[in-house]
């Protein structure tokens, strides 16, 4: 509402501009207004000299209220200060990632527009093959990664994973990926091959509709993000099994990974931006710093390690290595398993 | 003569369900692929309406031989139709244009031409007045949709963003 | 008792009260806009929602959801055309009492019976969170596929004079519901290399191509298809005599839509269909309905008012958002810091009696605010007809593009328009189709969702309880109409003229 205010105001007082001139003032005094807002009104950008642009917009394919768009809207109020600019989140849904795959491909490379990127932008790519994949944008940073879990019901009999993988042994086992072709499925396929068990990998529409699923007992295990997780983890209604992760979680020492218990599966789901082609090293260079000083900020430290996000920062030329060997083993996945050519 | 609506109307669904099988049937079977995989609904599905289609189609056949003596109805039933028909695709056409324009000259002046043309189309009178109010309602659109709400619509090449 | 106090304690917080009142006013105008769905009125409104404190924010997004459930009934009954998904059963017989002049009626019935809705709804949120969650948590996938089959057994009744087309329409929603990714591999499906439809088609554009695309297409066709009609600009409300005989539907509609309330993924469509189906079935005046039958729309219109409060048991007991809206309900309490859930209560409960408070508001508003929007709405339809009619196209062409900043999506609605004028031209009811569209996914992704889990058991449909009982009924209903439908062809007297054409 406040937003909207401000708006107005400005409308007033530059009366006199050419409809262009009016509509791009009110869209830019929108964005600022709404960056403003939500960085609470402190923080007014320290060195504006430093970065090419005012505005920074983050895209996401997520929709507002979504997983990545709650994720953007929080970090975009610690970025503001130390990059330097202003940061908007902006949702460009539609297509799983593909339209905004098409958008950041044909924005403008001059640091004025970056895609958050999850690993749905290449499971994207590599199934529906959109007219602009993950080949077209560039990987720019990563800040984070989301450390996948397994869980089942407190109230159920398994208390390891290996007492699951004995009982998919015997029978039939039940095991919940939140959807279908993402990397939680990918991580419970390869487990299953691992583990050497038939267990029906049943996906979903998302991780709360596989909760419900595993609370009831229709499932013994399912896969998710310890973020996702939160809620039914503190009130006790689900217990933890092991982590997908390379190492065990600092909030959950006690948690095996799977590594560990003897199947080599590890997963990584990132987080982290992409950026138009062709972006100036100059750029590219300020995120780098950036985005390593946004993650030490103690306040946002606070504020991601509550909700169990791992700061794993990968500078660019890393982070170009690392996406392509994410995608090629994406790739080989579902050529084996015979989804795509 | 037994080209009655729901002879047509049965026709047709067998053809939307004939062309939606021969899509159904062309799906990729992969090994992530449960038992009844990708295809299984759509096929049953294809083959439904199909079966629907040609049951609808028959009933009208035999209905309209039944009633032969009443030759009228069937006069009727399309008689004046065509006109109709010519008319609907009026509007139709005034969306496709407005889709195939909105793009270059932006979404004010691409719903106020929408607004008139639907107007006039539709039998409003042709004098300043209808022009002021397409103008006065394309700004109010612009006001609740772009300015209250937000959404990026179309900009136009005149006042690009 | 405890809640209630708390709740009602709650309200002394003014900016509760006014975000409620502005929600619902809101939510009304989003509603009745064509072609804007709750979910985009609500998404539309969470930007603002960032700067406020969270109880007025969850507030002002809980109370557009409820305005723009009962919001979607005004064009049903005016312009035959349903503003939400949820409104479509109310298009039956409001439009009808519209045609017959009835138009005050038949709008007061639909506020009345909206604003009863919502307190039920509320009142069963409030006391029954509970045993309500449980009833969510014992749903397996073949429970909810037996749930999707049973919704669309009320094809039946939905069909008008001929049920082979009904049959064929809802195969051709249960098509369209193919479109995009697959359930289970995440593959595409009759997506054709297009982007734009690898998420599938929102049942929103079918809808408003099939009714008010092809409305507009039928009025500029010709005078026979759209006949004028003047609406009274006057809202009556129902005596007692009238609020009696509403009282039987609008029980029907309060359970039915606190049960598909409370289920993620069932929906405010289906329970709308489902009570106006049970009413229809326990009516002294059966064969009323169609005609313009008040117990018509009471009992979708209080079913649809009970989903938006019951809608909330799972987000807030589980945090698991069962439909487009309550998921932006959930981005606005994540926004803010909280996370819906088991701990919800201990952690902020502050904010959940704040959210009971400000819905009781919501409720109360939705009186006041409908009754002082309608006669605006009624002066608007009464507009000359080529302005209505151009208004109404460039507003559903700016409120379907919205929904994805898409210009594909507004060829989708054209073609959803001349494929409904078709349907018209030869007699083919809508409402199956919306029927099939909207449960098609739940009951193919259930259906198969079952099956991976049985290793392709078929009997896991007969073992789970709730699933044998739910399709058990919903056979008892298939043969129920089609043994009377039998029953008519060969023994019932011939009639020289049925009219009752549903869409």
């Amino acid at each position: 509402m406040f937003a909207l205010g401000a708006r107005r105001m400005e409308v007033v007082v530059h009366d006199d501009f050419t409809e262009h001139q009016w509509e791009d003032l009110m869209l830019k005094t929108a964005l600022a207004t709404c960056a403003i807002a939500i960085s609470f009104g402190l923080t007014v950008p320290a060195n504006a000299q430093d970065y090419p642009v005012d505005t920074i917009t983050l895209i996401t394919h997520s929709s507002p209220g979504g997983g990545s768009d709650v994720f953007l809207r929080e970090m975009s109020s610690f970025l503001a200060p130390v990059i330097g600019a202003n940061v908007v989140v902006e949702n460009v849904r539609g297509g799983s990632g593909a339209k905004a795959m098409a958008d950041l491909a044909n924005a403008p490379a001059d640091g004025s527009r970056f895609y958050a990127t999850t690993p749905t932008f290449i499971y994207t790519s590599l199934l529906s093959q959109p007219e602009y994949t993950y080949e077209d944008v560039l990987p720019l940073v990563n800040f984070f990664t989301d450390p996948e879990v397994i869980y089942t019901a407190a109230d159920s009999d398994y208390e390891t994973l290996g007492e699951v993988i004995a009982a998919a042994k015997e029978n039939l086992g039940r095991w919940g990926a939140a959807n279908p072709a993402s990397l939680e499925r990918q991580a419970l396929e390869r487990l299953k091959r691992a583990a050497d068990v038939n267990a029906a990998i049943v996906t979903h529409e998302g991780g709360g509709d596989m909760m419900i699923n595993v609370l009831n007992g229709t499932l013994q295990i399912g896969v998710g993000e310890v973020q996702e997780l939160k809620s039914q983890l503190e009130a006790g209604q689900i217990r933890l099994l092991a982590t997908f992760s390379d190492r065990r979680l600092d909030q959950y020492p006690d948690v095996p990974t799977v590594e560990e218990l003897g199947y080599g599966v590890t997963v990584r789901k990132f987080r982290g931006l992409a950026a138009p082609k062709g972006t100036p090293k100059e750029i590219i260079a300020l995120w780098e710093a950036a985005a390593q000083k946004v993650l030490e900020n103690p306040e946002y430290r606070a504020k991601y390690q509550g909700n169990n996000l791992r700061p794993e920062f990968i500078p660019h030329e890393e982070y170009v290595t690392f996406m392509n060997g994410f995608a090629d083993e994406t790739a080989v996945f579902l050529k084996e398993a015979g989804v795509i050519d | 003569m037994f080209w009655t609506r729901d002879f047509v109307g049965g026709a047709g669904t067998a053809l939307v369900g004939a062309i939606y099988y021969y899509y159904a049937i062309q799906m990729r079977v992969s090994a992530l692929d449960d038992t009844v995989g990708p295809s299984g609904l759509p096929k049953a599905y294809g083959l439904i309406l199909m079966a629907l289609g040609l049951a609808i189609a028959v009933i009208a056949l035999l209905r309209s031989l039944r009633q032969r003596s009443a030759g009228s109805a069937l006069e009727n039933e399309w008689t004046g139709q065509g006109i109709r028909f010519a008319r609907a695709a009026g509007i139709v056409a005034i969306g496709v244009i407005y889709l195939l324009i909105v793009s270059y000259v932006g979404y004010a002046p691409g719903i106020a031409l929408l607004l008139l043309a639907t107007a006039l189309y539709q039998g409003a009178a042709r004098n300043w007045r209808s022009i002021a109010v397409a103008v006065g309602g394309a700004a109010a659109l612009w006001c609740i949709f772009v300015l209250v709400l937000g959404v990026s619509m179309p900009r136009g090449l005149l006042f690009p963003g | 008792m405890e809640t209630i106090l708390l709740s009602l304690q709650s309200l002394g917080d003014v900016t509760l009260i006014l975000a409620a009142i502005v929600g619902v006013a809101w939510g009304i105008v989003g509603g009745a806009m064509p072609g804007i769905s709750p979910s985009i009125t609500m998404a539309l409104l969470l930007p603002f929602t960032y700067t406020m404190s969270p109880a007025p924010a969850i507030v002002l997004l809980a109370s557009t959801y409820v305005g723009a459930e009962y919001g979607g009934s005004i064009p049903a009954i005016l312009i035959r055309t349903p503003g939400t998904n949820a409104a479509a059963a109310t298009v039956i017989d409001g439009y009808e009492m519209n045609r017959q002049g009835k138009a005050g009626e038949a709008l007061g019935i639909s506020l009345y019976s909206g604003v009863l809705g919502s307190l039920f709804g509320l009142t069963m949120l409030i006391l029954l969170s509970k045993p309500l969650a449980g009833v969510a948590l014992s749903f397996t996938p073949p429970a909810y596929f037996a749930l999707g089959i049973l919704g669309l057994s009320v094809i039946a009744t939905l069909s008008g004079e001929n049920i082979l087309k009904g049959f064929a329409a809802a195969t051709l929603g249960l098509m369209i519901a193919t479109i995009g990714t697959d359930p289970v591999t995440g593959g595409n499906r009759f997506t054709f290399g297009s982007s734009d439809l690898l998420t599938g088609i929102a049942p929103v554009m079918i809808m408003v191509g099939l009714f008010a695309m092809s409305e507009l297409l039928v009025q500029a066709a010709g005078k026979s298809g759209g006949e004028k009609v003047t609406s009274r600009p006057r809202i009556a409300f129902p005596n007692f005599a009238m609020a009696r005989r509403l009282a039987v539907p609008q029980a029907i509609g309060a359970g039915i839509g606190t049960f598909e309330g409370c289920m993620p993924g069932a929906g405010g469509t289906v329970a709308s269909f489902m009570s106006y189906n049970e009413a229809r079935r326990w009516s002294p005046n059966r064969s009323q309905f169609g005609k313009g039958a008040p117990e018509g729309i009471a009992a979708p219109e209080t079913a649809n008012n009970a989903v938006a409060e019951t809608a909330l048991v799972p987000l807030l007991s589980f945090g698991i958002p069962g439909s487009n809206s309550t998921a932006i309900l959930l981005g606005g309490f994540l926004i803010h810091g909280i996370a819906p859930g088991p701990m919800l209560f201990q952690r902020s409960g502050d904010v959940v009696y704040g959210l009971y408070g400000g819905l009781l508001a919501a409720a109360i508003a939705l009186l006041f605010v409908g009754m002082a929007l309608l006669p605006v709405c009624i002066w608007m339809v009464n507009r000359p007809k080529p302005w209505l009619s151009a208004f109404i196209f460039a507003l559903v062409m700016s409120g379907i593009y919205s929904i994805h900043n898409s210009l594909f999506d507004l060829s989708v609605l054209l073609i959803a328009g001349v494929v409904g004028f078709l349907m018209r031209i030869l007699k083919f009811p809508f409402l199956p189709a919306v029927l099939g569209l909207v449960l098609g996914y739940l009951v193919e992704s259930n259906f198969r969702r079952s099956l991976v889990l049985s290793g392709d058991d078929y009997s896991i449909f007969f073992t789970d309880k709730i699933s044998f009982a739910l399709l058990a009924l919903a056979a008892v209903f298939i043969i129920g109409a089609l043994g009377k439908r039998v029953f008519d062809f060969f023994l019932a007297p011939p009639n020289a003229d049925k009219a009752g054409d549903v869409a």
